[in-house]
């Protein structure tokens, strides 16, 4: 009640001081950032937009061509092959992800003293670049010297080193593991922020009420921790749509260009067969794509089941 | 105050007179051959008032770094090249023309001649060999005496090669015949195509512009290669690896033969002397023997100025001394000169011998588009390696090889 009280009081002085906001000063405070963004952001954003209309080699001649990268894209089965492997992909490691982090935030979020300690465990190997972690696990991937060859022969579970880069299913596999180890930390400690923001007296209320542990997690913390699970599951997608590192350092494409993703397809037009103009188109549509994708998320988050 | 006025005015000249004098020369090398043009440059500067500036670059960034800089207006002086991008660049009238100077040299008939053919482009010569080397097998000549073989007799062709890889194989206790490192573009052009050459064929046409994967030459080599996989005599990281493990797996004593290059001598004799082995040229399916000539060539920047273009030539000359040749030789394994073995071999293995005379007969894939065709792991090479060795359908990945190559080709095509 006092703090309702205490609200209109606070903006009536507010409001006699300075009966209109500056627009100048809101404008002083958003330059910087908006230096940045248009500097970095739409700047590039509209030159690889005029490249895209271009046949761009990075030696030689450009030549204006209108659409015609477009249309050029519209019938490259790669490119679409690709956008299909990364949504497959998006799916199953988004599901990962979710299905590890959300038990983990769980976890941790008890009340131990120990919990500081694992939550800093599990966080740790978001602090390394992708880079970093894919060239760590393809030396721990190494059939003839890694670290896993060597264990799983140590414990007799395989009498030859596995190989799992020589075919789709278990270079995905190790792809995926390897994501959810180096990212499930991350998406736990958002899970974390809204497992913490659930008020005690409605949990506690509910147990008076005898509803069990099961019953508690799916009326009322699943429910109220909806908007983080919503932002991670909108992280994830996102980074998952623009992965590349992985690929390029861990597969390399391979088996047979089958774990292309869409970032990798638009690196091997710019910088394998050096047609700037075609991987800007490429880089366009995936822009397409992804501001899509990122609505209809958007979207969902936007709607608060509150108000429904 | 006049004549203090005039020293200053004699000073300032003589300043700008010493300035113009000594020349800065950037030169642009990728890093493997980083620190043995470091070398040549901290010699060269030494001994001349002129001074050749070397910066690194990452192999795999050489030509997208170096193209953005012609394009940009920014070009270093000299760039030191895998030699398999000089028709690229001249191609794109980036490179100045030096055939004059090359024709003149009194080296010049010692100069590798791949590396002059790769370098020359309608009639003109853009580039001079800096650090070549060539592609071998090495075997194993332990393992070949414990299967029965004869270690003073190199295989004479690959189909022997595959009957003794068996062989070595059959000793069991997870030692393979053979070693090839078929993950990895560079790699592959390295020791592959030379069976094709060693055979008459080639995978394109002399002018780089047509591609002619489909030869008898290509099926008979795969034949062999599937043969070893079929019998279990390929060591089994061949497939996935990109190169690294190669060597020590060799070194191991585990692998008969190592499709591998010429300093392959010296990094065993030094880091694993206990290995015995001997070196060979790549042989045909049938027989013959051919090499990949391999390296770098030093090509000059198109609108450099004539004082620096001067100087670096002046480098080239001074790199070309039989002094300097030794040097090199013992930094990379071997001389940029043909005709030099006395002296740049004087104090090293004799093995190195066999990578230098095959160096007159390597080839060099002669293309305008090596990345896309050859070197990228996602490329129709590779696939068509991967394909048509470990995979089922030979024909299929024959037929998609070629379609890839002919689809690049007619984008690429200068």
């Amino acid at each position: 009640m006092a703090s309702t009280a205490q609200r209109p009081t606070q903006t009536v002085t507010a409001a006699s001081n300075d009966p209109e906001p500056k627009g100048w000063l809101g404008l002083a405070f958003m330059a910087p950032s908006l230096v940045f963004i248009l500097g970095l952001f739409v700047v590039p954003l509209v030159m690889a937009l005029w490249m895209s209309l271009h046949n761009w080699p990075l030696l030689g001649r450009r030549k204006f061509i209108g659409l015609g990268n477009y249309a050029e894209l519209l019938a490259d089965m790669q490119l679409w092959h690709s956008l299909g492997f990364t949504l497959l992909y998006t799916v199953l490691v988004t599901a990962a992800i979710m299905a590890v982090a959300l038990p983990l935030a769980l976890l941790v979020d008890r009340p131990l003293r120990l919990a500081g300690f694992f939550r800093t465990v599990y966080f740790m190997p978001v602090v390394i670049g992708f880079g970093a972690a894919s060239t760590l696990w393809m030396w721990l991937l190494n059939p003839d010297n890694g670290v896993f060859a060597h264990l799983l022969r140590g414990l007799g579970l395989v009498d030859s080193a596995p190989r799992p880069l020589e075919s789709f299913w278990p270079a995905l596999g190790v792809i995926i593991l390897m994501v959810v180890w180096k990212t499930a930390g991350f998406t736990m400690v958002i899970l974390l922020t809204g497992l913490q923001a659930i008020p005690a007296d409605v949990t506690e209320a509910a147990k008076i009420d005898g509803a069990g542990v099961f019953s508690r997690f799916r009326r009322i913390t699943l429910p109220l921790m909806r908007n983080s699970l919503l932002l991670a599951l909108v992280l994830n997608v996102t980074s998952s749509m623009l992965a590349f590192d992985q690929f390029f350092i861990i597969t390399q494409g391979g088996p047979s260009n089958s774990t292309i993703s869409a970032v990798f397809s638009i690196y091997l037009a710019s910088f394998s067969s050096y047609r700037l103009g075609y991987g800007s188109a490429m880089s366009f549509v995936l822009l397409v794509v992804l501001v899509a994708i990122s609505s209809i998320q958007l979207a969902f988050l936007r709607q608060r089941p509150e108000e429904s | 105050m006049l004549k203090i006025k005039l020293a200053l005015a004699a000073l300032s000249l003589l300043a700008s007179t010493t300035l113009a004098n000594a020349t800065d020369v950037t030169l642009w090398v990728r890093t493997s051959s980083g620190a043995v043009l470091q070398g040549l440059a901290d010699h060269y500067n030494a001994s001349h008032s002129d001074k050749i500036i070397v910066t690194q670059i990452t192999a795999e960034q050489m030509v997208p770094k170096l193209g953005a800089a012609i394009a940009g207006g920014a070009a270093p002086d000299g760039a030191v090249l895998d030699l398999i991008y000089l028709p690229t660049f001249a191609a794109a009238d980036g490179l100045e023309d030096i055939s004059e100077f090359v024709k003149s040299r009194p080296y010049a008939s010692a100069m590798s001649p791949s590396h002059i053919r790769l370098a020359t482009y309608e009639d003109k010569i853009y580039g001079v060999p800096a650090l070549p080397d060539a592609s071998i097998i090495a075997y194993n000549t332990d393992l070949f005496e414990k299967a029965g073989l004869d270690p003073n007799k190199a295989p004479a062709s690959l189909e022997e090669i595959a009957a003794d890889a068996k062989k070595i194989a059959a000793l069991g206790n997870e030692t393979y015949g053979f070693y090839f490192v078929a993950n990895s573009g560079s790699w592959l052009i390295y020791d592959f195509l030379p069976h094709l050459w060693a055979a008459g064929a080639d995978i394109l046409s002399e002018d780089g512009r047509t591609a002619t994967v489909d030869t008898p030459a290509l099926r008979e080599t795969i034949a062999a290669y599937r043969d070893m996989w079929k019998a279990g005599a390929i060591h089994p990281t061949s497939r996935s690896g990109n190169g690294n493990n190669a060597v020590e797996a060799f070194a191991s004593g585990k692998v008969g033969v190592l499709m591998t290059g010429s300093y392959i001598v010296n990094l065993l004799t030094s880091k694993y002397p206990d290995v015995k082995f001997a070196v060979a040229p790549i042989p045909g399916p049938k027989g013959g023997a051919s090499s990949f000539a391999g390296g770098d060539t030093l090509a000059v920047m198109k609108g450099i100025d004539a004082e620096k273009k001067k100087v670096l030539l002046d480098f080239v000359d001074f790199y070309m001394t039989p002094e300097q040749q030794v040097y090199i030789t013992k930094e990379s394994g071997m001389p940029s000169r043909t005709d030099l073995a006395g002296d740049a071999y004087a104090s090293f293995d004799k093995r190195n011998l066999v990578s230098y005379e095959i160096l007159s007969k390597a080839r060099t894939p002669y293309t305008f588009s090596s990345d896309e065709l050859f070197v990228s792991r996602t490329g129709p090479f590779v696939n068509l390696i991967q394909g048509a060795i470990f995979g089922e359908d030979v024909d299929g990945s024959i037929k998609t090889a070629q379609d890839a190559f002919t689809k690049v080709l007619e984008r690429t095509n200068p």
